[in-house]
């Protein structure tokens, strides 16, 4: 598992449930709950890493250097604070503001993230908060800092539709306006289309396709992106066809398949694929897959790759 | 999927933030228990039990009918009469100056006790709950060790070998062995409360450990403590006088109500107002504590209604 996230740019990714993009984003902040620890590997933050950081050193960069937003806001935010405090909390843990400053920012903040009425939002609890609305206020608590990068695990999961849109919406146009990086975390393949000039897919930890959005989603070369990209319902389809499904589930990590992680539930899977792990190789123009049969060859019909 | 689905793109002036925003009445936590517990007819009359006793103490620390001291006052073991609505003791003493004296000196070393011993268990309990490891290790070895010693046997070693019986001593003691409870407690309500998303939150923004304690795990918690103390002001109540009692409470001629049961025993069969007065006060003082605090309960936790 190995990614770059440029200065300012959007990375989408995505896969199914348990396959560790959870993990792979708690790690960015050593976030990891316990019993889990890094094992091995660096997390380079502007040529630092994260891995070797003190504890004084970690809590410097949560926050101000990276900050994160969770999947349910419902319960991210501490029922027994006002929502203002908790985001100026966020400022005056890093002593980058003081008390008055910090205090003064809060009202912008809430406005930035589109709370209507924020003077008066600040003053309440997160329960008279509605689910959009406290995830903007947990994005405004992430940004609070100005990070450089912004990680949002699954930001719109527990949202309802048409707050998604408004949530992606922001973080789009936070992005463009203040040069915030993102990571976005999801199974969402539309939202990422909409979000993200590049996108990771995730498989049982490993990353098996990477590259930019639309090339992705024109042309999947591993078996799983293709199967993820049919299995969403178009608009627009003039057959009547069933959905593709991915049969089975995500391999036990503990006892993995020899081979291509996803060889036994993979339609296009040749004899090697049980055999050897394919290695995360060039396919294209900055895209990189990890399979040996690659899908160009297995719609072509022609024979597989050796 | 060869695109970004353009209907996830809402309009631009979707977000109009409107200045003249309602926020609708705003109830604080506290103004919600106490409609709760004014429902509670039972755990109103403990209440005002409670405050009448209060109020009692605090008057008779500057006015009592009789000096509590005051031997002689008429008749020893003599009944209820007009001058003397209690009557007098086996010293010829007013029994309800030393009933009102009686009163400051439980009230005093019942909230001195919760307060003391709440200090002791918070602090205790937060440090084991949050940092766990060793300190939890350590806190949880006090917690049986003191568990399995018995309580009395704590409280007059300490009144023995300090050789004082004033009423700091006594509470000193009495704190000792009723931190047990309330460390336990929040130690487990620190337990659950570490691992909620709020605490998480605050981590990934780079909020201190002390802060995390003190403003988000503290104050979650602060329900179920208000109650641990309210019960253990009864128990302490309770205790006092058994020591008084035993002969191990506060010094002659200080009336304790246990140590005017102790004198009243001996003329129980031709005087027995002289321990029925102080037991009947006892008795409905731990009463009162114990409705109000079991209404403080269900008021501060509505989900644990029966």
């Amino acid at each position: 598992m190995s990614f770059v996230v440029n200065k300012g740019e959007t990375l989408g990714i995505v896969g199914e449930s348990g396959c560790g993009k959870s993990v792979t984003a708690l790690s960015i902040l050593r976030l990891i709950p316990e019993p889990g620890k890094i094992v091995s590997g660096h997390i380079w933050f502007k040529d630092r890493d994260v891995a070797r950081f003190s504890p004084e050193e970690l809590r410097e960069y949560r926050g101000n250097d990276v900050s994160m937003i969770f999947q349910d806001p419902m319960t991210s935010l501490n029922p027994v604070l006002r929502v203002g405090f908790q985001i100026k909390e966020a400022m005056v843990a890093h002593e980058r503001f003081d008390n008055k400053t910090a205090d003064a920012r809060v009202v912008p903040m809430l406005q930035k993230v589109r709370i209507p009425a924020p003077k008066e939002r600040a003053k309440n609890y997160p329960h008279q908060f509605s689910g959009g609305m406290r995830q903007r206020a947990m994005i405004a608590m992430g940004l609070s800092n100005e990070p450089d990068l912004l990680i949002a695990d699954e930001p719109t999961t527990a949202l309802d539709v048409t707050v998604q849109a408004q949530i992606i919406e922001l973080l789009r146009d936070l992005n463009r306006d203040l040069g915030t990086a993102v990571v976005l975390i999801t199974h969402n393949l539309a939202v990422v289309a909409s979000l993200c000039t590049r996108v990771i897919v995730m498989y049982a930890g490993r990353i098996v396709e990477s590259g930019p959005t639309r090339q992705i989603f024109n042309s999947p070369q591993h078996p799983y992106t293709w199967s993820l990209l049919q299995s969403i319902p178009r608009i627009d389809s003039t057959q009547h066809d069933k959905l593709l499904t991915i049969s089975g589930l995500p391999p036990d990590l503990s006892n993995p398949p020899p081979g291509c992680l996803f060889h036994p539930r993979c339609r296009f899977r040749v004899d090697r694929c049980s055999k050897e792990e394919p290695p995360l190789e060039e396919v294209g123009p900055a895209q990189a897959a990890r399979c040996w049969v690659l899908m160009k060859n297995a719609l072509a019909g022609a024979e597989p790759a050796r | 999927m060869a695109t970004a689905p353009s209907t996830f793109e809402p309009g631009p002036d979707q977000f109009v933030a409107t200045d003249t925003y309602e926020v609708g009445e705003q109830v604080s936590a506290w103004q919600d228990t106490w409609r709760r517990l004014r429902r509670n007819r039972l755990a109103l009359v403990g209440m005002a039990i409670v405050i009448i006793l209060a109020l009692t103490a605090i008057v008779s620390t500057f006015w009592t009918p009789y000096e509590v001291w005051r031997q002689s006052l008429g008749p020893t073991y003599q009944g209820p009469t007009g001058k003397h609505p209690f009557g007098l003791d086996d010293s010829g003493r007013d029994i309800l100056s030393r009933l009102m004296g009686g009163a400051q000196v439980s009230m005093v070393v019942g909230v001195g006790t919760a307060t003391l011993s709440s200090i002791i268990g918070i602090v205790l309990g937060l440090l084991a709950g949050f940092y766990r490891g060793w300190v939890d290790a350590v806190v949880s070895l006090l917690i049986n060790v003191f568990y399995g010693l018995p309580d009395l046997l704590i409280v007059l070693l300490i009144v023995a070998v300090t050789q004082q019986r004033g009423l700091g001593n006594i509470i000193l003691a009495i704190s000792l062995t009723a931190w047990l409870g309330m460390a336990r407690l929040v130690r487990g309500q620190t337990l659950s409360l570490r691992e909620r998303e709020f605490v998480e939150a605050a981590r990934s923004v780079g909020t201190r450990d002390q802060w995390i304690l003190i403003r988000h795990i503290f104050p979650n918690a602060l329900g179920p403590i208000i109650v641990q103390a309210t019960f253990v002001i009864p128990a302490a109540i309770l205790f006092e006088a058994f020591l008084s009692y035993l002969g191990f409470g506060v010094k002659p001629p200080t009336p304790s109500w246990g140590a005017m049961a102790s004198d009243g025993f001996r003329s129980l069969q031709y005087a027995p107002h002289i321990i029925l007065i102080p037991a009947a006060a006892l008795c409905i003082t731990l009463m009162a504590f114990n409705f109000m605090g079991d209404g403080l309960r269900d008021a501060l936790d509505p989900r644990m209604r029966r």
